[in-house]
């Protein structure tokens, strides 16, 4: 649902920022404002409009102990979360698809990947993954056939990306994704690029995000995410013994 | 701290910009840094609605652990680092506030006072001064009783009905008198 009328949206947005909205009716329009964005924009214009008024008052100095409490608070929460690493930028799910190095994307693409990983070796990829949908369709394959190449095949392409791009990124253990180009939305792509192999060190996952034609923006993710999945590092190439 | 000059509200506003994006990553020291320049504004901005100091102290601690889980998310709100705290403050108050007896403070006294003569202090800096001029010049347009209904809920936090219960006026008197008041600031805050 989505209000329309734009009195009401206005008189919603003012009278939650002067504070007259109360109770249950605010925690409603809370919920609300995550999903309509410009009502959010619209909120944010009333306060910073009103906040200035604040300029009148005096300032109070607090206890010196709130602040011994907020530490002792964020301390708590620092042991809790030690585990799970802050990051930066929008992808909130990154703490996710690190996990997937663990398995979590299921047997099918776990089975795929040692089929293809499991051919003769003495010339084969660096790297490989395979990028699955959340359902587990395998959608794409990247490997790595050499240093500074990657290729890239679209194994099950989508019927339309209404001309948005595909960019592919790789999610390092610390740290915001980085990206490796953009992708053809059918058969296969070589990706070469200068510096690619720094880019790929300690890389647990590939992910592909629909990006604006040209590519993300920011430098960063901004689209959903297509699809995903945990690169397999092959161990490094053993001259062959001449036995 | 004292015999530092007074910064001007844009540096300062990139200072406390500054230091909540270090916030976001995780710098504890920005994130003192941040709390020590912001406190005094923030608790009286709190103090005002829930008018006891513990409840008060409780807001500022709830909200600056918000300010510090939330401050990745900062970067993508378009408002001034103060303005976006004060918010957090104001939210976590409101939500906060019970009142059993409603002792309301009078405002008329607020508005009594001439904004020309008032000499802000360093602390008063972290409002704009242009900001606060244009947004008092607008509530000063509003009629009386626009000006008493909307200040009572802006700085005490009251609901409609606690506004009415305080002016001893019909609700639906007070309701039409913030609607009314609220549309007309916006045209001229837009203006």
């Amino acid at each position: 649902m989505k209000l329309g009328n734009p009195d009401l949206r206005s008189r919603l947005a003012s009278e939650y920022v002067l504070g007259t909205m109360k109770g249950g009716a605010r925690r409603r329009f809370e919920d609300y404002l995550k999903r309509d964005a410009q009502m959010r924009a619209e909120v944010e214009g009333w306060e910073t409009h009103l906040t200035p008024l604040t300029g009148r008052l005096a300032p109070v100095t607090p206890h010196p102990r709130v602040w011994t409490r907020i530490e002792a608070r964020l301390d708590a929460v620092t042991a809790r979360a030690s585990a799970e690493k802050k990051t930066i930028g929008l992808w909130e799910s990154l703490a996710f698809w690190r996990s997937l190095g663990l398995g979590a994307s299921g047997m099918a693409v776990a089975l795929l990947t040692a089929m293809l990983v499991l051919k003769p070796v003495d010339q084969g990829p660096m790297l490989t993954a395979v990028l699955a949908e959340d359902n587990n369709v395998a959608r794409v394959f990247v490997e790595q056939p050499k240093s500074g190449m990657l290729m890239v095949k679209m194994v099950a392409p989508w019927k339309t990306m209404n001309g948005m791009a595909l960019e592919l990124w790789v999610v390092p253990k610390d740290g915001p994704p980085r990206s490796l180009g953009l992708i053809n939305d059918t058969g296969e792509t070589k990706l070469v690029l200068t510096g690619m192999d720094e880019k790929l060190a300690g890389g647990l996952v590939f992910a592909l995000s629909k990006e604006p034609p040209g590519g993300s923006p920011t430098g960063q993710p901004t689209g959903s995410v297509m699809c995903k999945g945990a690169i397999a590092h092959m161990p490094p190439r053993l001259p062959r013994s001449p036995i | 701290m004292a015999t530092l000059p007074a910064p001007t509200p844009n540096a300062l506003n990139e200072r406390l910009a500054a230091l909540l994006a270090q916030a976001g990553l995780g710098n504890r020291a920005a994130f003192a840094d941040l709390y020590e320049a912001t406190k005094s504004k923030l608790f009286a901005v709190s103090l005002r609605i829930v008018r006891e100091r513990h409840i008060a102290e409780e807001v500022l601690q709830d909200s600056f652990v918000n300010i510090w889980n939330n401050a990745t998310k900062y970067a993508v709100a378009q408002s001034a680092p103060m303005t976006w705290m004060t918010a957090i403050v104001r939210n976590r108050s409101l939500d906060i506030v019970r009142r059993p007896f409603l002792e309301v403070q009078d405002e008329d006294d607020f508005f009594a006072i001439n904004m020309e003569d008032e000499r802000p202090g360093p602390d008063d800096q972290l409002v704009a001064r242009r900001d606060q001029v244009k947004i008092e010049r607008c509530i000063k347009g509003l009629d009386g009783e626009q000006q008493q209904t909307i200040s009572l809920a802006f700085f005490q936090g009251l609901s409609h009905s606690e506004v009415a219960s305080h002016l001893g006026k019909p609700l639906g008197t007070v309701k039409t008198h913030i609607r009314r008041g609220l549309l007309k600031l916006k045209g001229c805050l837009e203006s």
